[in-house]
């Protein structure tokens, strides 16, 4: 490539006219851009949401740009003025934050035709929640006779050696341990009995994995036969076959609020709305509970059935009784010092 | 630093070719270090007050420490293990016909061909309860029951060995094959044994492609997320982990900055060693 003065000095300019009028750029000629998650998230928006978005919607320009939380946030912290996200997808915890640093608008509720049908726990005014995620407890039935009922089997001492559990770095991981906690007499503010727990646990922990989908292989691999696990991806395993089971423990299975959150400042707010509308729909909700997915769904006018109305909950009623629902606020308040706790205190 | 007239004079035609280079590396790699020492100085996860909290908290705090230390010494236990595995495939490739040559090299490059990913994950599949191993020593009626060997540090050591052993083998291939071969029957000729012509021609002169292997087994080993994470498990706690905790679960950055700063210097100092021992020992060989 020639470089000559003239071409150099019109780069400049065109670069800093940009750079001095943002709106320049690609302000409203750039595609509505949803940060899903990875893997099997991405997957059922792909084939799903986008295609019921963009029907209800004269086929507006999307795109799907799978990322984690953490990363949805920090490229939308680094850009506040224009960010490169219209719409972001957060576990309970990563909403809180997103929320405190200021980076998604208030969900216009009054706007919504479907905001209201939400059961109560979804409806959250800074980002409804489309979708539940359930922690149960899985297990092997080929070396797991008689299925556990409780949180409290994972301490039989049949299980010697044969327990995994995630550390604190996931929404898993932190949510089980207050779980536990609570069991003990505990709270979200104090999770005192729940490392106690750990601690006895030691003698049966196989395995402390990684991250959840650690978790998965380990199953794979008759490294563990019994462990908390996320409803989702215990049946994308038992899909692909290995030997898995999953049950709603007695003390109510886990249900972590997946939100949906229109960005501030976003170029393309309305159609995020619409976006968002299309992920609370009975319609999209109900493709989305059904095989291969198994989402649980949050829309009460959605009827549940399948594999979800077997192992969790037949309506919105039972799925209320059944479902836990922790406060992330209190929890994100002292998660980092847990998580210092946990690394020091859980060797095995 | 002795030659540094003459070296002068070769490098200077280099200095403009390599300016895109160096600019880009001033731009994408120098500029981000100097924002993440920045962001180190704070004493609050917003950056709003400067002070060095995060380098107390960190050389002060006895876990801290204790992992930067078991980080180092995961990195040594690995470099060891290649080195001692890889020295004797760089002497037979020196030793064997280009055909089996080609099938070795095929060999030592095979991993770099597969994803990280992958080949950590046949290590999972290698050392699981139900693995290669157990069922193999299971069957031959050594042991009653399985032994625990994912998860566990010589888990860890093992399949890092395994990860980045091209690293090592490569620079050593080329550091053995300057080596003129005469001098091996030169030092048999003279009446040395194969061991005294090992230790005393073969190793001195190929200290260079040590040094170099070592370095580059060393730093890929400490920084390895992935196969640390997967084959360690989440109780295994080493820097890459720490940092990553700090950073993404906790969005403390201001403490992951410190981290990374530590963590580079501790590497830096590490391979200051290994240059300098490479330094020394082409004194040596030149002698």
């Amino acid at each position: 490539m020639i470089m000559n003065r003239r071409s150099l000095l019109t780069t400049a300019l065109t670069l800093g006219a940009m750079k001095a009028f943002p709106g320049l750029s690609y302000a409203q000629a750039r595609p509505l851009v949803f940060a899903t998650f990875t893997g099997s998230w991405e997957e059922a928006h792909k084939a799903v949401l986008v295609p019921a978005f963009r029907k209800a919607n004269a086929d507006a320009a999307m795109v799907l740009d799978p990322m984690l939380s953490v990363d949805q946030i920090a490229k939308v912290n680094a850009a506040k003025a224009n960010p490169p996200i219209d719409v972001m997808l957060h576990d309970p915890g990563p909403a809180l934050v997103a929320v405190g640093q200021d980076l998604v608008e208030p969900y216009p509720v009054e706007k919504s035709a479907y905001y209201k049908d939400l059961i109560a726990e979804a409806q959250e005014p800074m980002g409804p929640a489309p979708f539940f995620q359930v922690v149960g407890l899985t297990y092997n039935p080929e070396a797991v006779k008689t299925p556990p009922t409780s949180w409290a089997d994972l301490w039989k001492p049949e299980f010697k050696g044969r327990v995994g559990i995630t550390n604190l770095n996931s929404t898993l991981g932190t949510g089980w341990l207050v779980e536990i906690a609570k069991m003990r007499g505990g709270s979200e503010a104090n999770v005192d009995p729940g490392f106690k727990a750990l601690e006895e646990l030691k003698p049966n922990l196989a395995a402390v994995a990684a991250n959840p989908g650690a978790l998965a292989t380990l199953f794979q691999q008759g490294q563990i036969d019994i462990s908390p696990g996320n409803f989702n991806a215990i049946q994308i395993l038992k899909a692909r076959g290995v030997p898995v089971e999953f049950v709603a423990p007695k003390e109510g299975a886990i249900a972590f609020k997946t939100t949906i959150h229109i960005v501030k400042n976003s170029p393309n707010r309305e159609l995020a709305f619409k976006l968002i509308e299309a992920a609370l729909t009975p319609e999209v909700q109900t493709t989305l509970m059904n095989p291969p997915y198994l989402i649980v769904p949050t829309n009460s006018k959605v009827m549940m059935g399948g594999e979800i109305a077997r192992v969790l909950a037949k309506d919105t009623a039972e799925l209320k009784k059944k479902f836990v629902f922790q406060d992330w606020k209190k929890i994100n308040e002292q998660r980092s010092a847990w998580i210092e706790r946990f690394n020091r205190e859980i060797k095995i | 630093m002795g030659a540094a007239p003459a070296a002068r004079d070769v490098t200077s035609y280099g200095m403009g070719l390599a300016a895109p280079l160096a600019l880009f590396f001033l731009v994408f790699f120098v500029a981000p270090l100097l924002q993440l020492f920045w962001l180190s100085l704070h004493n609050d996860t917003a950056g709003l007050h400067w002070g060095l909290g995060q380098y107390l908290h960190f050389l002060t705090d006895p876990f801290s420490l204790g992992v930067l230390g078991s980080t180092l010494l995961l990195g040594a236990e690995v470099t060891a293990v290649c080195l001692v595995l890889g020295f004797p495939i760089a002497w037979l490739y020196q030793r064997v016909g280009p055909k089996l040559q080609t099938v070795i090299i095929l060999i030592v490059l095979l991993p770099l061909l597969t994803s990280v990913v992958v080949r950590t994950f046949a290590w999972i599949v290698i050392l699981g309860r139900q693995g290669i191993i157990n069922a193999t020593l299971q069957s031959l009626g050594l042991i009653d029951t399985p032994l625990k060997l994912l998860y566990t540090q010589f888990g860890v050591v093992i399949a890092l060995a395994q990860v980045q052993m091209p690293l090592m083998t490569l620079p050593l291939i080329t550091a053995l094959g300057r080596i003129d071969p005469n001098l091996d029957d030169a030092s048999c000729s003279l009446g040395a044994g194969s061991w005294r012509t090992f230790f005393r021609i073969l190793l001195p002169l190929s200290l260079p492609g040590i040094i170099a292997g070592c370095t580059l087994t060393y730093a890929a080993a400490i920084t390895a997320f992935i196969t640390q994470s997967l084959i360690g498990g989440g109780q295994m706690l080493f820097m890459p982990m720490y940092l990553y905790q700090q950073a993404s679960t906790l969005q403390n950055w201001p403490f992951a900055a410190a981290i990374s700063i530590i963590f580079l210097l501790a590497v830096l100092a590490v391979v200051s060693v290994f240059t300098t021992l490479g330094r020394m020992s082409r004194g040596y060989g030149g002698a």
